[in-house]
């Protein structure tokens, strides 16, 4: 991933930073790097007072019994962690949490790149075309999530409309076991994020490849498995960990019933993710202890899927560019 | 590409936006919908008289305008600062070396993919600790951090100015500071205006962050909207709900569908492949 990431850097570079032998004195270099550090300094303090030390404090809490009040904790030791693994509301949270990863990120990541593939096609508006379907993607969360509540309410919604004209039944959409769908179609009206990005990589691969391969006399379907996919590997990749990160921290949920972080309790059994837990955990059940234990595992959780992919893509993804550490 | 294809296709796309904008059409009209109209099954799909009302009654039934100027506050201290701060460590990045550069870089490239929330609530639990739950002054700290991807975006863009630029400013005297306020970000505005509209739509949607860290008299509208307007018996004001998301999601959307052109080509290219 930081490899593929690294590698327009490179080519800019590359461009740019034309070889100069000459000026190698010491003093303006000693200055240089002073200047360097002072330049990085914001974000280098900024990464230690709010990623890494809140992520220390985090673990040491994990330790303790603290409720965030009381002034008397004690150290546990990885009690919390033991507690985790025999506490089956957190496992089956963290399971629906798996469940709900593996059906919208493959299903966002193959509609954005059909949809992609479509409007890279020479029809007329197709500007037009790809900004409208993007627009749902730039709601902000808590629009959107309001907005599909109002589709799907029981009496008042266009969902149940729409199932009236057709001569069937009311469905009550916001409760188990259908409200798991209504976050799936919340999560895929914003595939038109995925299909930006898919777009971008379908206008970098060269089209004389392509021409080529129709002139050998290659069909369609042929060019765009053996070429067009591809070259869109490391896209695709980036796209299945972004997302895989982003849904298994997502807390949507919590917007389409309560819309309050201490309201986990109205959230629908099938859509009671990890994160919702976490929340439950600290702001209405205050077992911070517990709750930093639940973090710390999703941060090794979602640590280990993204290095497991990438271990699994390594065979499969193509770089046009020799990736990091071949060259220079 | 033949006639029929390029119709069939137009088809299918039309199809495809009817269904990606029709959310967003049900929104308006039930924000123009009577409480009548609301308790009617099967639904109206649109009021015969729509009804504005639920616009001014959105703004006064909730602190609708104060929570706007929280908003607007949020969003304008984490741009500006966040802009501000990225460009300067992204010239740094860019244009100057030091041991130990290259180790930074992919640190920062890995923060990326750190997961936002995982740091989000330890973070809530310090600055609690530290008397600034409600205050900005954790969003100046967010601000001032910068944000990995856009420092990445400055970075590229940097990296791409010849060196002449500051070769000649270095021998008329001066500093890296001057070359980076007076020559090289002047220059970056494409990257400056993607920067701006990332921050600002990401402020503004944000509802974790002021969930946590706001006390409810003190927050913004995307929490303000989340728990929604209830009547004196505890239901949802659907209609004013509506209302209320349309004024909310309208700035973003305004911004977009002006900047549309480098939404949907623009910056999405950089930084992924």
């Amino acid at each position: 991933m930081s490899s593929a990431l690294t590698e327009v850097r490179r080519s800019t570079v590359a461009e740019t930073a034309v070889e100069r032998p000459d000026r190698k004195k010491k003093p303006p270099t000693l200055r240089k790097a002073r200047t360097f550090y002072l330049f990085v300094a914001p974000w280098v303090l900024g990464f230690i007072g709010l990623t890494v030390f809140p992520l220390g404090y985090a673990f040491w809490l994990s330790l303790t019994d603290s409720d965030g009040l009381s002034p008397r904790t004690h150290f546990v030791g990885f009690q919390n962690y033991v507690d985790i693994f025999h506490d089956p509301l957190t496992l089956s949270s963290l399971a629906k949490t798996g469940m709900f990863a593996l059906v919208t990120v493959p299903l966002s990541i193959l509609a954005g790149l059909l949809l992609a593939v479509m409007v890279n096609q020479p029809v007329r508006a197709r500007g037009l075309y790809r900004a409208l379907i993007y627009l749902p993607a730039v709601v902000p969360p808590v629009g959107a999530a309001l907005t599909f509540r109002l589709i799907f309410d029981r009496d008042a919604g266009a969902a149940n409309g729409i199932l009236s004209t057709l001569g069937a039944n009311p469905i009550t959409w916001l409760v188990d076991p259908n409200a798991r769908y209504v976050l799936y179609a919340l999560v895929l009206w914003g595939c038109g994020g995925s299909m930006i990005i898919s777009l971008a990589g379908l206008q970098d691969i060269p089209r004389e490849l392509l021409e080529a391969a129709q002139v050998d006399g290659a069909s369609y379907w042929q060019s765009f498995t053996r070429i067009t996919i591809p070259l869109l590997s490391p896209v695709i990749l980036f796209q299945v960990i972004t997302g895989m990160i982003g849904s298994l921290q997502s807390f949507a949920p919590l917007l389409l019933s309560s819309g309050s972080l201490s309201g986990a309790g109205a959230v629908p059994q099938g859509n009671y993710l990890y994160m919702i837990h976490v929340f439950a955990q600290y702001f209405s059940a205050s077992r911070f202890g517990y709750a930093s234990a639940m973090l710390w595992l999703l941060f090794a959780v979602i640590l280990l899927v993204t290095l497991l992919i990438i271990k699994v893509s390594a065979r499969t993804v193509f770089y046009t560019v020799e990736p990091e550490g071949a060259s220079k | 590409m033949t006639r029929t294809y390029r119709w069939a296709l137009s088809l299918v796309l039309l199809a495809v936006v009817l269904v990606m904008i029709s959310p967003i059409l049900w929104l308006v009209s039930s924000s123009l919908k009577s409480s009548a109209d609301m308790a009617s099954f099967p639904p109206t799909w649109w009021p015969s008289q729509p009804r504005f009302a639920n616009y001014t009654e959105a703004i006064t039934s909730v602190n609708f305008l104060g929570a706007a100027q929280n908003s607007l506050t949020i969003a304008f201290i984490s741009t500006t600062l966040t802009t501000l701060s990225s460009a300067w460590v992204g010239f740094g990045f860019a244009r100057l070396t030091a041991p130990g550069k290259k180790q930074l870089f992919v640190v920062l490239l890995a923060t990326m993919m750190l997961p936002g929330i995982v740091t989000l609530v330890p973070t809530y639990l310090i600055f609690a600790k530290l008397h600034m739950v409600n205050t900005y002054w954790p969003w100046v700290a967010w601000g001032l951090g910068g944000s990995a991807f856009l420092i990445f975006l400055f970075r590229q863009f940097f990296a791409g100015i010849p060196r002449e630029m500051e070769e000649a400013a270095i021998i008329d005297g001066c500093g890296y500071v001057g070359i980076f306020w007076r020559i090289f970000l002047p220059q970056s505005w494409p990257v400056i205006a993607a920067s701006v509209i990332l921050s600002f739509t990401h402020a503004w949607g944000d509802f974790v962050g002021p969930a946590m860290f706001l006390s409810q008299d003190s927050t913004t509208l995307a929490v303000a909207m989340a728990t929604g307007y209830v009547n004196d018996k505890g239901l949802p004001m659907n209609n004013l709900v509506a209302a209320g998301a349309v004024m909310y999601v309208l700035p973003v959307l305004i911004l977009f569908l002006f900047m549309q052109r480098r939404f949907v080509s623009g910056f999405s290219t950089s930084g992924i492949k």
